[in-house]
């Protein structure tokens, strides 16, 4: 899917940035060029060589800052996005198999999940567990979770229901090779997509967080703390927001690019190519699915 | 054979009316019923969690109002006075039975009936929420539709690259560029504060419309987004060819038939924002300097004031499954189609 | 769903009386409503020919019949005298005329005034063609009161008769229901009411019958002759099927391949098939019982 994914100039772009993106949280810190904790008597000075970004209301270099903080940002959304992953994809999945009351409890679960206004619980959750922005994300996670069940879901109901599936099983294929053969195929392409949608959410969450000063210790840089810092002093420096604002904005539209490229190339041109090269593969593979189009 | 003959006798013609009357009213009824048997479980589900927060927080209005020296026998004593050394279920059962008669308890920190703080607060947030909203729809529905009657023009182009860029822009961001721009810049609008409408109209609008547009750009750019797929799929149906056929004008069909059946989904997308509109709430009354509703979330959450915090998750779950209801009801109403199967 | 069947009784022998029939009576050698000269139409994109010059004449209360398999250029022919080719096809070369006016220069206002009021068509899937969100009665009741310029209550009142007369029982209920409401047979009856509404003199019928129960594809074509009678309508019929046509038609074209490779009196062509295909077709529908048509009939 990745290659497939590379074909697609948006997904070579959305890749590169949230490459960029990720090293910069490993990396950030060792390239920051100056402490981003170091205060000096030069405030709130403009950009300039020895400060690309400026310097912010105690003198720390913004660029370092920047840099510096990245690290919160990809974490906090990697785990967001793995939690309602793992929380998400798997009773959605299982919700097919299991039985009535499973399916119904899961089902009432998810709906009340999306019924919440999942920042206003980060907040509470956060401020009432304490400390430490994971506690939030794992929160957070689940909250956004019931996308992940509903696409896994659905797509897995897709696949249970079809033809081909039932043709397979009456010619006696195991259940784990159906899996394996036809429900992977068509369940990851969306959980792939919600993946990359969840990221760009978390993204959004984290920096929202962080610019309430909540989950993090306040001398710590992070995206959304520099920005609640600049709201300050905006009669003094107003284009000092864009930085941090910018970086948020295009790892967001990455992350979507991203989920837009893999919805592309699993759509109907996608499937088309994987269901030919199956075919040729394996020609002995009970019927093809057939096109329900009539005209 | 003459015409007359065609009508059905009078009495029939008033049962087959009677039947579509009760028909409507059954299915709205239906609906109603669909979204209370769904919200039931959800309120159930929401409140216990939202309860059971406090457990886990292991935090105690005892702290709050002792300190952190205070010895065991005064915490005991505290904790006591407040019920908290009650079984857990009969505590739950207690404050459930209170919220379902409008009493959220008092705050730990000040002693006060939480229900009118967030009362106080409302005001504010659904102000600025509705006026979001309603941008969110004119704008989201102008520049959906637009696309969709321009489809693969630059029109079109223009505007999803435009959505694009809105949708990537979260609350906070557009909310300090806002102020920075309007109002620090410009000095156009107030930066910070709430004047009742009671107080003057003007000034009313004036101090909400910088955070209900900040608030707004996530809802033109869903509604956007989500009304321009569903119109160019409805387009694409063979009822807009055989409406065609019928001599329909493009414009009526527009209208009368592709609207009405691209219209479910982005109002279904109505739906599923406003949780996060509420959500940001917190985020654009902090940068607006509104005493309101997401405030005063935010502040009872760092203090650390669990009942406070529990009433603000109940109201807003109250809010979300009331505009869910609304927001069904009007679907049930446009399109009927939608309510076969499921 | 109703219980309701969806054609009035075999008792009622009675036709209701369409209030269409009674101002446009065939004169005996009418001038055509529609004349198709040598039209040629081609895919833009690919600048291919698709369809290779098809030429007839339909006069009021005749019927020309067009048979090919899927893909051999007979919806793309019908979607042309409608004026409703698919993006990017255009017809390249050749004449349309409806009713003495040549489609080439029609501005879409005039294209709007036209449809519905000259030409309309029914097709295969009825069901897609209404819209899924108002009541099939709405529906109608709407081209007759943008149409004809009729209140409300009349477009109402016309209606529930337009579907009595396309033999629906219990016009009234049908009038408030919904697509997914109906059967297919009854939805193609509705289909028809809307198509003739605005009293259209061309009717063209694209595969209308197809998906439909042999049965019910009897009582439709019974039901589009009687209009035929009745209302002076002509009519295109257009099926891949060879019985649907010898059953109806005046006129016959074979088309494969976008060529029209036989054309001539319904008699003719099965009788005498000049052409491989048309013999193939008729061989194939020999054991489905054909030869009931090929003994001459009152139809012509």
């Amino acid at each position: 899917m990745v290659r497939r994914v590379l074909t697609l100039t948006s997904g070579r772009i959305a890749l590169v940035i949230l490459t960029v993106i990720a090293l910069l949280a490993v990396l950030g810190p060792l390239l920051a060029p100056q402490n981003p904790l170091a205060t000096s008597d030069n405030t709130l000075a403009a950009a300039s060589g020895s400060h690309w970004l400026g310097t912010d209301y105690l003198g720390r270099d913004v660029f370092s800052r920047l840099l510096d903080g990245s690290r919160v940002s990809v974490l906090g959304s990697l785990e967001v996005a793995l939690m309602a992953l793992v929380v998400g994809a798997i009773p959605g999945i299982l919700s097919v198999y299991l039985g009535r009351t499973f399916e119904w409890i899961t089902l009432r679960l998810a709906d009340t999940l999306v019924a919440l206004p999942f920042l206003l619980f980060a907040v509470a959750v956060i401020a009432l567990l304490g400390n430490g922005i994971t506690q939030a994300m794992l929160v957070t996670g689940a909250l956004v979770s019931p996308l992940f069940y509903r696409v896994s879901r659905a797509a897995t109901l897709a696949v249970a229901r079809s033809p081909y599936v039932e043709a397979a099983l009456v010619s006696g294929a195991s259940v784990g090779w159906v899996v394996r053969r036809h429900v992977w195929v068509k369940v990851l392409p969306p959980i792939a997509v919600a993946l990359a949608q969840t990221i760009g959410v978390g993204f959004i969450i984290v920096s929202s967080l962080t610019f309430l000063g909540i989950g993090i210790q306040p001398p710590a840089p992070t995206w959304g703390g520099l920005l609640a810092s600049d709201l300050g002093y905006l009669s003094y420096q107003p284009w000092a927001p864009l930085a941090p604002a910018l970086l948020i904005m295009i790892t967001v539209w990455a992350s979507n690019l991203l989920a837009d490229a893999i919805r592309d190339v699993s759509g109907e041109a996608g499937r088309a190519f994987v269901n030919n090269r199956k075919a040729r593969a394996n020609r002995l593979d009970g019927p093809e699915p057939v096109s329900t189009g009539g005209v | 054979m003459t015409t007359t003959a065609v009508q059905a006798p009078p009495a029939r013609r008033r049962g087959v009316v009677v039947t579509r009357v009760r028909h409507t009213l059954g299915r709205l009824l239906v609906t109603l019923a669909r979204s209370v048997a769904i919200f039931v479980p959800v309120f159930l589900v929401a409140t216990f969690v939202t309860f059971a927060l406090r457990s886990m927080s292991g935090l105690s209005p005892a702290r709050i109002q002792l300190g952190e020296e205070a010895t065991p026998e005064a915490i005991q004593r505290v904790e006591a006075q407040w019920g908290l050394d009650r079984p857990f279920l009969v505590q739950y059962w207690d404050w459930f039975t209170g919220v379902l008669h409008g009493q959220l308890g008092t705050s730990w920190t000040n002693g006060a009936d939480i229900s009118t703080l967030i009362g106080l607060g409302l005001g504010v947030s659904l102000s600025v929420a509705t006026f979001a909203l309603i941008i969110g729809i004119v704008l989201g529905f102008a520049l959906g539709a637009l696309a969709a009657l321009r489809r693969t023009t630059w029109i079109d182009r223009a505007i999803t690259g435009f959505v694009t860029v809105i949708s990537v822009m979260p609350a906070f961001v557009v909310g300090i560029v806002l102020v920075a721009v309007f109002a620090v810049g410009l000095d156009l609008f107030p930066s910070a504060g709430y004047i009742p409408a009671e107080q003057g109209f003007g000034p009313w609008l004036a101090h909400i419309t910088l955070p209900a547009i900040a608030l707004s750009f996530d809802v033109v750019a869903d509604v956007a987004r989500q009304l321009r797929g569903s119109l160019v799929a409805a387009f694409r149906e063979n009822y807009v060819t055989g409406a065609v056929v019928r001599g329909l004008s493009p414009r009526r069909i527009f209208y009368g038939h592709v609207l009405r059946n691209g219209i479910g989904p982005a109002l279904a997308t109505l739906g599923l924002k406003f949780p996060a509109l509420v959500g940001a709430s917190v985020v654009t009354e902090w940068i607006f300097g509104l005493q309101g509703f997401g405030r005063f979330a935010n502040d009872s959450a760092q203090a650390g004031d669990v009942p406070a915090v529990q009433g603000v998750l109940v109201v807003s779950i109250v809010l979300v499954v009331l505009f869910n209801l609304i927001v069904n009801l009007v679907l049930a109403r446009v399109t009927p189609a939608s309510q076969r199967g499921v | 769903m109703t219980t309701l069947s969806e054609k009035a009784a075999p008792g009622t022998a009675l036709k209701p009386a369409l209030k269409t029939a009674t101002p446009r009576e065939p004169v005996a050698p009418a001038a055509p409503v529609l004349t198709v000269r040598d039209v040629r139409i081609s895919d833009r994109v690919t600048d291919r020919e698709i369809v290779h010059g098809v030429s007839f004449e339909l006069t009021p209360g005749k019927t020309v019949g067009i048979v090919g398999e899927s893909g051999s250029g007979k919806t793309l022919t019908c979607r042309a005298t409608l004026g409703i080719l698919p993006p990017h096809f255009e017809v390249s070369a050749g004449s349309i005329e409806i009713a003495g006016t040549d489609i080439a220069d029609l501005t879409p206002q005039q294209w709007t005034a036209l449809r519905g009021a000259t030409i309309s068509a029914v097709f295969q899937d009825p069901a897609s063609y209404l819209n899924p969100s108002i009541r099939v009665g709405a529906q109608i009741a709407e081209v007759i009161r943008v149409k004809k310029g009729v209140k409300r209550r009349e477009a109402r009142h016309r209606a529930v008769e337009l579907l009595q007369a396309v033999q629906l029982r219990d016009p009234e209920l049908v009038y408030g229901q919904y697509t997914h409401e109906l059967s297919g047979g009854m939805l193609q009856r509705v289909l028809i009411a809307a198509a003739i509404a605005a009293d259209p003199r061309i009717l063209i019928a694209d595969e209308a019958t197809t998906a439909l129960d042999v049965t019910v594809q009897a009582e439709i074509l019974d039901l589009l002759a009687e209009l035929r009678e009745h209302a002076g309508l002509a009519l295109v019929i257009v099926s891949h099927d060879l019985a649907v046509v010898a059953q109806l038609c005046d006129e016959v074209l074979v088309m494969r391949d976008g060529e029209v490779v036989e054309q001539g009196t319904t008699r003719e062509v099965l009788h005498h098939p000049r052409h491989e295909y048309t013999r193939l077709l008729i061989a194939e529908h020999e054991s489905y019982g054909l030869d009931r048509f090929l003994t001459p009939q009152e139809t012509s």
